[in-house]
């Protein structure tokens, strides 16, 4: 008898023990692992820095890099095999660029985020919202990061060619295409480039667009900014203004040595932290003469999306990431002061750019913030499609510099990117 | 009385061919076939969403016959673009690799330290392919060295754009791939010359044959059935040609498409949307070919005189 008894007690206690260490586990009945896809380390960084991962979950990141298609290639995989999956080999969230976005939020793949609990965008930018909404407004994913794209430009150079380098006074000078092209002939005079590459001028003209890449009837077609954007390329490489290469082209990086001979260069705060390297090289480079203002058009470059895959078992998790990386101000915070990011939060952004101690070596003291939190409200993020990716790529980057550099006629570089976009999407049709 | 029939041997025969067959019906035959019935249909991803396959009959190769507005047949453009990069680095590449076998084999020459220079030669086959073009896009590009040298001397104001010019971009894809395959070819042709019979060098000797009577009286015929291989391997080899001038030109086969083979062409077509129905027509344009070249040069070279 007392042997039962023993027996039952023990049995409840450790019933009991179960029940009470089940109880502060995250969300008892959802997956122990999540799935995250990506292209670099680069959120991973952030992810594992930031964000507190709930008891008992383990994350699990399957990084494939970008080159060729390859990380594409590996998601649709994944993402058309997600229903077979097991439950913890489901994808739960995956990384996605703006210039493919589209194909993933206009699916099934990915899911309505409000739904799962993150429904506060009040302090995200409009465009990082748009990015991630499919055509009927549901919204799919966040961004942690906002990208506007600023005109970054050599102080010195803009004291020759503009007579100050005071970021209002530049941009004043700057404010429109008309000023812009003049001021590049003035500054060809003196012996400068006003850009390094015939693309860098690219994106303030294709996020400004007013018709999609492809209509409705799936028709290739060319909006006036992306012809205006020809246009330009076709004048500053025939007058010298600028070169026929690439952004990331050796000629170009080398434009941003001290010894560089160029005026304006395009990007966010990631293109100036990271990507101008040889700007900040200690013997050649010329740290802290730079300086941005908004340029012509506002735009923007790059940035990442957090999407919600269809079929997570995390949901709960999914919605909290989300939510940290928009909504937690200590979080924000830590983005904007450690990482040099300008994050996805105007309020915190905002803080920022009210900050006076607030501000970056590289251009010379000035506060990148304080340029980025106006340029950030004028982004927009319309007249998008699946095709873009490759739309933009081959022209800057195949086609039309062949043109520039003289090796084809305009006629033979428009017919060879009709037979690239035909090749690589076989609906599309072109002119 | 029938006791004993004699051992039949002839089973043997079928069970050690057994494994080769097996292997080429799925790995070779079976993927040959699918290709074929895969060119009839229409069979791509938009995005993510599958189309197809749905039948087309000729429907595929009918667009790739059509010319385009400048009246050009991509496809037969790409078959020359891919013949002359062969022929420019593989005509170098056999007539050199078949000069040093004979200096390599020479028993009058001698030449010492040969494992070094077998070696030597050996070694860009060694390189991954991608790597070297690498190598060979970041010494000839505008600020390379290459340029950079070429400024120094005077010989030029402006940077060569070697990547804008038919004649330069296809000459060092077949320079790349001559530094690449002719150590290769070399030591194949030497096993083939160290196979003749070393009595007939001797016998045409003593007969007072000079070096280029011995080469093309004795060598060159007698090495025949290796050069046909090689050559025939080589085409196969050369038809094949993708990493090079993929990875030279970034895909494009700049300039206007010169420099473009059929495997890139082909992989245009599989990269981003999975188009197995162009794919599909594309290979089978390319075995007819490969089997037309292959036959011609066979025949060709195997007259008999």
């Amino acid at each position: 008898m007392k042997k039962i008894i023993a027996l039952v007690l023990t049995v409840m206690m450790v019933a009991a023990l179960f029940t009470v260490g089940g109880a502060t586990a995250f969300a008892d009945d959802e997956g122990k692992v999540f799935n995250i896809y990506a292209w670099n380390e680069e959120f991973k960084g952030f992810f594992e820095k930031y964000y507190e991962v709930p008891e008992g979950v383990t994350v699990n990141w399957i990084i494939v890099p970008n080159a060729d298609g390859a990380y594409q290639n590996a998601l649709d995989e994944a993402l058309m095999n997600q229903e077979d999956a097991a439950d913890d080999e489901k994808v739960d969230m995956f990384l996605a660029e703006a210039d493919y976005i589209v194909k993933y939020t206009n699916s099934g793949v990915t899911q309505d985020i409000e739904a799962l609990g993150v429904t506060d965008f009040s302090n995200a930018y409009t465009y990082t919202v748009q990015a991630a909404s499919d055509n009927a407004n549901t919204v799919k994913g966040v961004s942690f990061q906002c990208c506007p794209s600023a005109l970054i430009y050599r102080r010195s150079i803009a004291k020759d060619v503009l007579g100050t380098d005071d970021p209002a006074e530049v941009q004043a000078q700057l404010d429109s295409w008309d000023k812009f092209n003049a001021v590049a002939a003035k500054a060809k005079e003196k012996g400068y480039m006003m850009t390094a590459s015939d693309a860098a001028t690219y994106r303030a003209f294709s996020n400004n667009v007013t018709s999609p890449w492809v209509d409705a009837d799936n028709k290739l077609q060319f909006d006036p900014q992306i012809e205006a954007w020809m246009a330009q390329a076709e004048d500053f490489v025939a007058n010298g203004y600028t070169q026929a290469a690439g952004i990331w082209s050796d000629e170009c990086t080398a434009q941003m040595f001290g010894d560089g001979k160029t005026m304006c260069f395009f990007g966010p705060a990631w293109y100036f932290n990271f990507s101008m390297g040889n700007a900040q090289d200690p013997e050649k480079g010329c740290p802290g003469d730079w300086a941005i203002c908004e340029g012509p058009a506002a735009h923007f470059w790059g940035g990442t999306w957090l999407l919600a895959a269809t079929g997570s078992d995390n949901p709960t998790m999914l919605a909290d990431v989300m939510n940290t990386f928009i909504n937690d101000e200590e979080v924000c915070s830590a983005l904007v002061e450690n990482e040099a990011q300008f994050c996805n939060n105007m309020a915190v952004n905002q803080k920022y750019a009210e900050d006076p101690n607030f501000g970056s070596e590289f251009l010379g003291g000035q506060n990148p913030n304080a340029v980025f939190v106006d340029l950030a409200k004028n982004i927009k993020f319309e007249n998008q499609t699946q095709y873009d990716q490759l739309c933009n790529e081959m022209l800057q980057d195949k086609a039309f510099r062949e043109y520039l550099k003289g090796s084809v006629t305009k006629e033979e570089a428009m017919e060879n990117f009709y037979k690239i976009i035909n090749e690589a999407y076989p609906n599309v049709v072109t002119p | 009385m029938k006791k004993q029939k004699g051992v039949s041997y002839a089973k043997w025969g079928y069970i050690f061919v057994a494994p080769f067959i097996v292997a080429y019906l799925i790995f070779t035959f079976y993927p040959q076939m699918l290709t074929i019935y895969n060119s009839f249909f229409e069979n791509y991803r938009d995005g993510l969403n599958q189309v197809g396959p749905n039948f087309v009959g000729f429907d595929n190769y009918v667009k790739l016959f059509t010319p385009d507005k400048n009246g050009v047949i991509d496809i037969l453009k790409y078959t020359g673009n891919t013949l002359i990069l062969w022929l420019l680095g593989a005509v170098p590449q056999i007539l050199v690799a078949l000069l040093l076998a004979i200096f390599f084999t020479s028993y009058r020459l001698n030449i010492k330290g040969q494992q070094f220079f077998k070696t030597v030669i050996y070694m860009p086959n060694l390189i991954m392919a991608s790597a070297f073009s690498m190598l060979f896009f970041t010494l000839f590009s505008n600020v390379g060295p290459v340029n950079q040298l070429i400024q120094a001397w005077g010989w030029s104001d402006v940077p060569i754009d070697f990547f804008a010019r038919k004649f330069t971009v296809r000459g060092l894809i077949s320079l790349m791939n001559f530094l690449m395959w002719f150590g290769n070819t070399t030591i194949l042709l030497m096993a083939g010359i160290m196979g003749i019979d070393q009595d007939l060098f001797e016998a045409a000797n003593l007969d007072g044959a000079s070096a280029t009577q011995t080469f093309f009286k004795i060598t060159l015929p007698l090495l025949k059935p290796i050069l046909v291989y090689t050559i025939i391997t080589a085409m196969i080899g050369g038809l094949q040609m993708f990493d090079v001038p993929q990875v030279l030109t970034n895909g494009a086969g700049t300039p206007n498409r010169t420099s473009m083979t059929l495997i890139m062409y082909l992989n245009n077509y599989l990269g981003k949307s999975k188009n197995y129905g162009m794919a599909g027509a594309v290979s089978v344009i390319i075995f007819i070919i490969t089997g037309i070249l292959s036959l011609v040069v066979y025949r060709s070279l195997n007259r008999k005189d």
